[in-house]
């Protein structure tokens, strides 16, 4: 049998902030310790623990939280892909031309970077055109009338 | 695109059946939050929970929820 713990989003709340500083200790302590599979642990546990307080209080996420989360993710999506889109740009063109400053082999860290932002904004991108295409078959938006 | 001022009339007929905030959104199944952002007119509500608050009013949607 199931015993569900009364929690409501309060409680639930200052558990995540307690968790949340529990996590914060560990990998200060890992990072003073040199150790990173201590900080990866301390980060998994934290978030397992996380899921498992989410899933017994069964916290109610309603529409109007659902819309906000959508709209937080729209505008995430807006400034992320075009501030990375343009850093990698800022980044690549500089160690493309024969500019001194970015002289080969002197800042190739930088072309580097520019290639992981460049390569980040297609993702971000594919990501965004593949859920729109599958989003608007699910919810009628195909060529295919009756 | 006009958007199209939607009032309503949920306090009202809140007061009327002698609920609170946290009542309704109990038997509504949201957060005390929406309700208070539905009454402010700060959130249009879904269709599903348009019906579901006329359902439990007892009264059609238009009579709750109307343009202005």
């Amino acid at each position: 049998m199931l015993h569900y713990v009364h929690m409501n989003r309060k409680k639930y709340n200052q558990l995540r902030a307690v968790v949340i500083l529990f996590v914060a200790a560990i990998v200060a302590l890992a990072v003073n310790r040199n150790s990173y599979l201590l900080s990866v642990a301390g980060i998994v546990t934290g978030m397992l623990f996380l899921a498992l307080a989410r899933f017994t209080a069964k916290i109610r996420v309603d529409e109007r939280e659902v819309t906000i989360r959508e709209k937080a993710a729209q505008f995430t999506y807006a400034v992320i892909a075009p501030t990375i889109g343009i850093s990698a740009v800022l980044l690549l063109i500089p160690s493309r031309g024969n500019i001194s400053v970015f002289s080969k082999g002197e800042f190739l860290y930088i072309e580097s970077l520019g290639m992981i932002f460049a390569y980040l904004t297609l993702f971000l991108i594919t990501t965004y055109a593949i859920s729109f295409f599958i989003l608007n078959r699910k919810y009628g938006g195909g060529s295919n009338e009756e | 695109m006009e958007v199209a001022v939607m009032k309503n009339k949920l306090k009202v007929y809140r007061a009327m059946k002698d609920l609170t905030q946290e009542q309704l959104a109990e038997k509504l199944d949201v957060t005390r939050q929406t309700i208070i952002a539905i009454e402010s007119g700060r959130y249009l509500p879904s269709l599903p929970l348009a019906f579901k608050i006329a359902k439990l009013f007892e009264v059609q949607i238009e009579d709750i929820f109307f343009n202005k």
